[in-house]
């Protein structure tokens, strides 16, 4: 068993905690977060209102899922401290969302000012951009490479509902499409979930 | 030439004999590999990934630990026992020591002869 076996075996490891289906209900919060902003706000609500309306949602789902986590999923899984790399490499994960997010502010106020590039790209860039950017480096970061494809289908999501809104005319067909794919995120989010109830017992002492 | 080769078949499995047996028990060797990927895990932790009985985990992580190859820290958490355990400096160096020995035998080109395995069995004897 040479390094990169054991190289291996770490990466399995870590991956085994993420199998209980929290990767996919935390895109499928992701996409919520778009899609219920954008469904409230054609619904008659402010943008600000719309935004403060999805907000508690978010909240209580991501609250919910740590609480699953803590006491549903660790007991099961057990408690484990990795080595510093990987959680160099976790730490350097938070960092991303947040570059990124400066550097849309940045490319945002360059549009901004400039009358001539904002309708080309200043809508829809970013929710294509940000969900690719985001995904890719959790996928490089946490040795997952399923990530990978979400990131497209999140980056993919926002086009193709803005393009379902010219072929099916109606006000409500890009949030629509939004939600769709999160309900389908959160539909496997559930599979996994009771897979991983199945197959891992909370053990007797 | 032929003796040189005889002599080398001869080393390689008297190195087999010189293995650490404490780590190559498949049960032990899980425990340790598992351990070596982090650094501390709770039984549970172990409990999953090697595929143990609590009776079987408990014994070869007592034989471990008497060799002073894992170090375990018994405590309670929300009034229930929590056995936290975590890979010695000594425990790392005897699984490298292992991995390293084995990589050499498993990788040794020439694979072992009759005529090899008839001068290791007389050797012994004498």
């Amino acid at each position: 068993m040479d390094t990169s076996d054991q190289n291996e075996i770490e990466r399995r490891v870590f991956a085994s905690f993420f199998q209980a289906g929290f990767i996919e209900a935390f895109t499928s919060i992701f996409l919520l977060q778009l899609g219920l902003p954008a469904l409230f706000s054609r619904s008659g609500f402010g943008d600000l209102e719309s935004a403060l309306l999805a907000l508690p949602i978010a909240l209580l789902l991501l609250i919910g899922v740590f609480l699953i986590r803590k006491f549903v999923v660790i007991p099961r899984l057990g408690k484990v401290r990795f080595l510093p790399e990987r959680r160099r490499k976790v730490s350097k994960l938070m960092i991303v969302p947040l570059l990124t997010l400066i550097a849309g502010a940045i490319v945002g106020y360059i549009f901004a000012e400039n009358a001539s590039l904002r309708h080309i790209f200043a809508a829809q860039m970013p929710f294509i951009l940000i969900p690719i950017i985001v995904f890719s480096a959790a996928a490089y970061f946490l040795d997952m490479r399923r990530l990978y494809v979400y990131g497209a289908i999140v980056g993919l999501v926002f086009p193709l509902g803005k393009y379902l809104e010219t072929v099916i005319v109606s006000r409500n067909t890009l949030p629509a499409t939004i939600l769709f794919t999160a309900f389908v995120f959160l539909g496997m989010a559930t599979v996994f979930f009771v897979y991983f109830l199945r197959r891992y017992h909370e053990p007797e002492v | 030439m032929k003796n040189q080769g005889e002599k080398q078949t001869t080393d390689s499995l008297s190195e087999i004999m010189n293995i650490d047996r404490l780590v190559h028990s498949p049960a032990r060797l899980a425990i340790l590999t598992y351990l070596s990927v982090v650094e501390d895990g709770d039984a549970v932790y172990l409990l999953n990934q090697t595929g143990l009985t609590w009776g079987n985990l408990s014994a070869n992580v007592t034989r471990l630990q008497e060799a002073g190859y894992i170090e375990v820290v018994k405590e309670f958490k929300d009034r229930k026992p929590h056995t936290l355990l975590k890979l010695t400096d000594r425990g790392r160096k005897a699984f490298q020591g292992y991995q390293n020995k084995m990589k050499e035998l498993l990788d040794m080109k020439k694979p072992i002869s009759r005529e090899g395995w008839r001068i290791s069995r007389l050797n012994r004897i004498k």
